[in-house]
């Protein structure tokens, strides 16, 4: 049964592409307020496993429990409107919309976004857009895009595309963030801005957070609780430190990354 | 001044009626990113039904039948002709918008259209078949006693009018945050889907008023002309409006005015009443269309996002809470 904490529960998740099982009966629970990370060597599955969650891949077997209701087979959307927040393995941001209107297009609940009010109240878009401005000036501020806000988003660097994305999750309210490799490209400074915003968002707003990392350092660093998985199945659960007294996992994924450290 | 005249009229009732056909197809495409590859379709709609609401009953004895036939007066009618047209959007969208995207929509809504253009043109008690509608009362005659010519100008006018509350409608929505979740889903369907949006349900909303305002552009022809028959609207003039929206634009309506002149009205509609070169009498239409293809490809080379590109959205005009301070000018930039 899942556990009363447990915010997100995966079940025997299964899902093949063609012949090829990407996911076999993948089974983790995610503690709520925690700060998890899901590992693995290229290939485990852990971006099918984030598709399958958050409702981008029809489920083909098993089942996912999320903040207490099963959401096996709803829409990303669907998901989204539940309080999931999904990032992407590579940036994607709206390339020919301002940085600020991609910060205005996450808050759910938009009432300017129905036709009637569009056509015939256009005041009411405008007063919540007041609001929302108001809002995702403070968000920038925080992650010193401020002064970038006009610029178009795809004319950003590598970092500031990262950095614009949580900022953009944000803006969305969501309970869970499930942010798929956030820390991939980008340099050691900004990987300690970015992992400092996402210690702020558990505290302060009580935002669950699983990440796809390769950075075993990050993992360490901020992670209370690990899954490890290696061709499409969960491996073992629990810190990095017992994982690395693991001798599957050290031999699946870790080994390598392990011996460098010890060395260096 | 008795041919330049009603001949500059006829013009911009083509420049108007085409500066809606062009709004229309931006909210489809430009907003929203719905590759419609049969526009032409809703212009159609628009056409047929306004006119079997504002023509008299068809009779199958004299070789004339349609459906309705109301006799409704021609504003009304026209009114219906947009509905007609937006539901036929709708019937469309659910085919074409759902489950697929780009190409593939895009060729469901080709073949769609092809299925309809196929149906209209063969089943004569729809709309009298490939003779079409014909013998529409110039609008406004049964309260105006007027001429041909002083109907054109009345027609500018009217055309005018109703321009002005499509430019509103295309306006409004882009301004709207519906239009800025059309833009997001234009740029990145899934992206947007991950923000909680319902992206079918807003493209529905986007091929449905762009198909209404073809269906007014297509009823005003349809009130101008009198009469409507399947030659008129063929695949090839839905590349028209496409032509006129890339080549003036797309994302900005100020573009699909730029677009409508230069493609629709100087190259497409200007060149008709050239006449007929002897000996070659398909000269005109040929050049017609190789100019219209040449000044696509000059623009995609030269200036992708079209003559007018779509504008930028600057910050400060965006209304801050009151009390709110003004954000400060020259701070670090973000890393990296």
């Amino acid at each position: 049964m899942p556990g009363a904490d447990a915010f997100l529960r995966v079940e025997h998740l299964s899902h093949s592409f063609g012949g090829f099982k990407a996911v076999d009966d993948c089974t983790f629970e995610i503690a709520r307020g925690s700060i998890s990370a899901l590992i693995g060597p290229n290939g485990a599955g852990k971006s099918t496993a984030v598709g399958l969650i958050a409702g981008a891949l029809k489920v083909q077997s098993g089942r996912v429990f999320f903040d207490g209701q099963e959401v096996t087979r709803l829409p990303a959307y669907k998901m989204a409107r539940r309080g999931l927040l999904r990032t992407y393995q590579v940036s994607r941001e709206f390339p020919l919309l301002t940085v600020m209107e991609n910060l205005l297009v996450p808050p759910p609940d938009q009432r300017g976004e129905s036709l009637l009010n569009a056509l015939f109240r256009p005041s009411v878009g405008r007063r919540q857009d007041a609001a929302l401005a108001s809002r995702a000036v403070d968000v920038l501020e925080t992650y010193g895009l401020l002064p970038l806000r006009d610029e178009y988003a795809g004319n950003l660097s590598g970092g500031e595309k990262r950095l614009l994305e949580l900022a953009r999750a944000e803006m969305a309210n969501p309970k869970f963030m499930l942010l798929d490799e956030p820390m991939a490209g980008i340099n050691p400074a900004l990987i300690a801005r970015l992992d400092g915003h996402i210690r702020r968002l558990r505290d302060q707003s009580g935002i669950t957070f699983l990440l796809v990392e390769h950075n075993l350092d990050v993992v360490e660093r901020i992670c209370d609780q690990v899954v490890v998985m290696a061709s499409g199945r969960t491996l073992a659960e629990g810190s990095m430190a017992e994982l690395r007294q693991n001798p599957e996992v050290v031999r699946a994924y870790l080994g390598g990354g392990l011996d460098e450290r010890a060395v260096g | 001044m008795d041919l330049i005249l009603p001949y500059i009229a006829t013009l911009a009732i083509f420049f108007f009626v085409y500066n809606i056909l062009t709004w229309g197809l931006n909210i489809q495409f430009g907003y929203a990113g719905v590759l419609d590859f049969t526009f032409i379709t809703f212009v159609a709609c628009g056409a047929y039904f306004s006119g079997v609401f504002a023509l008299g009953p068809g009779q199958k004895s004299t070789g004339f039948e349609w459906i309705l036939g109301l006799s409704w007066p021609f504003p009304i009618a026209l009114v219906m002709g947009a509905l007609a047209a937006g539901l036929l959007g709708i019937v469309i969208g659910l085919i074409a918008v759902n489950r697929l995207r780009s190409d593939y929509m895009a060729i469901v809504t080709l073949a769609t259209g092809t299925v309809i253009y196929g149906l209209v043109s063969n089943y004569t008690p729809l709309f009298d078949g490939f003779d079409g509608l014909a013998g529409l009362q110039t609008p406004f005659s049964q309260w105006l006693n007027i001429n041909y010519n002083q109907f054109t100008y009345l027609w500018v006018g009217f055309c005018a009018v109703v321009m002005v509350i499509c430019w509103f409608i295309a306006q409004r929505i882009l301004n709207s945050p519906l239009g800025r979740t059309m833009r997001a889903i234009r740029e990145d369907q899934e992206a947007a889907e991950a923000f909680g949006k319902d992206s079918f349900r807003v493209r529905l909303i986007a091929m449905s008023m762009g198909a209404v305002l073809a269906g007014v552009g297509g009823a005003l022809l349809m009130g101008f002309i009198g009469a409507f028959n399947p030659a008129g609207w063929t695949s090839g003039e839905t590349f028209v409006v496409w032509a006129a929206l890339i080549v003036g634009g797309r994302g900005n309506n100020w573009g699909g005015v730029v677009g409508s002149f230069v493609v629709a009205v100087l190259v497409n509609e200007a060149t008709r009443y050239i006449p007929p070169i002897p000996g070659n009498a398909t000269l005109i239409p040929t050049v017609r269309n190789m100019l219209i293809g040449a000044s696509l490809i000059a623009v995609l080379w030269l200036r992708p996002e079209g003559i007018i590109p779509e504008a930028r959205r600057r910050f400060y005009q965006l209304p801050l809470l009151p009390g709110r301070r003004t954000p400060a000018e020259g701070m670090g930039s973000a890393g990296s």
